[in-house]
């Protein structure tokens, strides 16, 4: 049984935004069913959303671990893989071994801060979704789940406050 | 006696209008900004597909023709002889190494300190510093003679079981550059997705295909922002280092050798300050050159322009400390092969070269850069840019091919003249970098029309007393 239906309201404006979300919120949408669509980032702070937890710079860490660990195989685990001692010289040079170790470290880092983004934002998707291309020409984009029969009610209540229109999304391939 | 107070203007006379003279104070709807990078992509007259065909040849006589003659032949068709085994292969690398500073010193550094200018700039900069990594990385493989080998330098170990030895300067390089390479390709791609998300929207056919998988399914969720820029942020903080790093490992490929002349530990900060030096000259050369031809004023303005100037003054200035302070410590030592080295520069046959270096890097800038009217002259910096590189262009030469015609003992002494094949081959390599932006500045949104935006929604006038003011707000 399907009784919730998709709408998405299109703003041209930032001000009316927070407002809106709290009409939403005082009509039982949880910030949970509500995501907000723009061609500008604006911060949790700015809409009024709640701060999401953000997993990226520990995935950065790991990454930069990873790297970390590669280096110390390169530069000490194959010197004694095979060792050939040079008089005077050490198998494990700790000068050279630090310049490499911060290259690796730091590819590590960097690949896996992209691939952290890709995870955590499911990309790539290209698969249907709620979208209105008028997003990248600066309209606001506010789509949220509601009960069906509450869809007439939350488009008057966002018209009111300044929504250009609330109509039920088409999923478009992207 | 009374004095009557003038009254302060309540708003910024015609010609000083801040809306005018600040991109980010003279907003426009985001339809609006996005059509005029649309339109800059879309526009490829006589004029770009002549400059396509004329930089195709010669890439294909220097890189397909004279490199795959020298493949052919060996490398006796190149100039270096005995004691001048480094030439302008060696001389190039380090050239469009410094080149590729440009990008993350302009997008980076500037991002990390809030430079709010840098904002129309950053892509455009953040593209030279990949093409050129690709121009540099590929003359080692030129310099090595017998490029087929190049495989020995990859990380495995061969039948007998021996691996690289990852300790030798020879491995940090490559291990720099790929890192360099590898990063500030992702840094250039990550703030692009948006703008392909853009170009997706606007698009049809075979590009609308091609921005779609380059856009990855973005929307532009809070999810995705909060994603972007967070990654964003670990990268211009990360890739500074990494930035210092690979100029500084390629001037240890010179400082580790017993060599007078190169044997300095102010190499490293030396040839790093050259390589942002010469990077951000490139910057605004290439910028003057898109501004005009992709019909970009509205977003590559004068303030642009003139901050990158002040730029470049500043890293004159650095340039000639560093270069001022190795060359006093050589002079001063009076050892006689640094002696032999500095009359060498100054009398022998590279003092033209030497002279010429010192008039473009400091004698030029310093005498028209502090001028305001200079820096946002169009013709004016892109004079003294051009210059700026031909000037840290003959330091590399100088540094590399001529410290070698000196040694410690005389019957070591030699001569360098390039060879033809060497020239086709540094000339196929510019042409490939020209050509590499000419084409991607088609395909890939030049200017980040998001990042404008949203200074743009960051930027007011506000009336302090009775003037206004331009004033920044912080969104985060």
């Amino acid at each position: 049984m399907n009784d919730t239906t998709v709408l998405m309201a299109l703003v041209d404006d930032l001000a009316p935004v927070p407002d809106m979300l709290d009409t939403l919120r005082e009509k039982g949408i949880g910030d949970g069913d509500i995501a907000i669509l723009s061609g500008v980032p604006y911060p949790e702070r700015v809409l009024g959303r709640p701060m999401n937890w953000e997993r990226l710079p520990l995935i950065s860490a790991s990454g930069a671990l990873v790297g970390f660990l590669t280096s110390m195989f390169l530069n000490a685990g194959t010197p004694m893989l095979y060792s050939i001692h040079v008089g005077g010289q050490p198998l494990i040079p700790l000068p050279p071994t630090a310049v490499l170790t911060f290259e690796l470290t730091m590819m590590g880092l960097l690949v896996s801060t992209f691939l952290g983004v890709l995870w955590e934002s499911t990309f790539p998707t290209f698969g249907p979704k709620y979208y209105d291309p008028r997003i990248t020409d600066g309209e606001i984009g506010i789509v949220f789940r509601c009960p069906a029969h509450q869809t007439g009610e939350m488009e008057t209540a966002l018209m009111a406050q300044g929504a250009q229109e609330v109509t039920e999304p088409e999923e478009h391939v992207l | 006696m009374s004095v009557e107070a003038k009254a302060a203007p309540l708003v910024w006379p015609e010609e000083e209008d801040p809306r005018e003279e600040h991109l980010l104070l003279d907003p426009r709807p985001r339809a609006e900004l996005n059509q005029i990078v649309l339109d800059a992509m879309h526009r490829s007259g006589v004029g770009f597909w002549l400059a396509v065909t004329v930089l195709s040849l010669l890439v294909l006589i220097g890189l397909g023709g004279a490199w795959g003659y020298q493949i052919y032949k060996g490398m006796g068709v190149a100039g270096i002889r005995r004691p001048v085994y480094w030439g302008v292969y060696i001389t190039n690398f380090v050239f469009w190494i410094g080149i590729s500073h440009s990008g993350t010193f302009v997008s980076a550094i500037l991002r990390v300190f809030k430079a709010e200018f840098r904002r129309p700039i950053t892509r455009g900069s953040e593209m030279m510093t990949s093409f050129a990594l690709i121009v540099a990385g590929m003359y080692p493989l030129i310099h090595l003679g017998r490029t087929w080998r190049f495989y020995w330098m990859v990380p495995y170990p061969n039948q007998r079981q021996l691996w690289p030895n990852f300790h030798s300067p020879l491995m940090w390089d490559m291990l720099a550059i790929f890192t360099y390479l590898i990063g500030s390709t992702l840094y250039l791609y990550l703030p692009l997705i948006p703008d392909v998300a853009m170009a997706r929207d606007h698009s049809t056919g075979w590009r609308r295909k091609l921005y779609r998988l380059l856009a990855l399914g973005w929307r532009g969720t809070e999810a995705e922002w909060h994603h972007l820029r967070t990654a964003i942020t670990i990268f211009a903080f990360a890739i500074i280092p990494v930035m210092f790093s690979v100029h500084t490992i390629v001037s240890w490929d010179f400082g580790m050798t017993m060599k007078v002349g190169w044997h300095s530990s102010i190499f490293g900060p030396y040839f790093v300050t050259g390589a942002i030096f010469s990077g951000v000259s490139a910057v605004a050369t290439v910028l003057l050159i898109v501004r005009k031809t992709m019909k970009l004023e509205y977003f590559l303005r004068p303030e642009h322009f003139d901050a990158i100037g002040k730029l470049i003054l500043i890293f004159s200035f650095a340039w000639t400390y560093f270069f001022f302070a190795d060359y006093l410590t050589e002079w001063y030592g009076g050892e006689a092969v640094g002696k032999e080295l500095i009359t060498f520069q100054a009398h022998g046959p590279v003092a033209p070269l030497w002279y010429l270096m010192l008039i473009m890097n400091i004698v030029i800038p310093w005498l028209t850069l502090w001028n305001r009217r200079v820096r946002r002259s169009p013709w004016g910096l892109f004079l003294v840019t051009i210059g700026v590189n031909i000037g840290m262009y003959i330091e590399r030469y100088i540094i590399v091919t001529g410290f070698l015609q000196r040694n410690r003992l005389p019957f070591d002494w030699g001569v360098y003249n390039p060879s033809l094949v060497e020239v086709l081959i540094s000339i196929g390599s510019l042409s490939l970098f020209i050509l590499l932006y000419v084409v991607a500045s088609r395909f890939i949104p030049l200017v980040p029309v998001w990042e404008v935006q949203e200074g743009q929604i960051t930027h007011s006038l506000r009336r302090i007393g009775r003037a206004l003011v331009p004033s920044v707000a912080e969104l985060e």
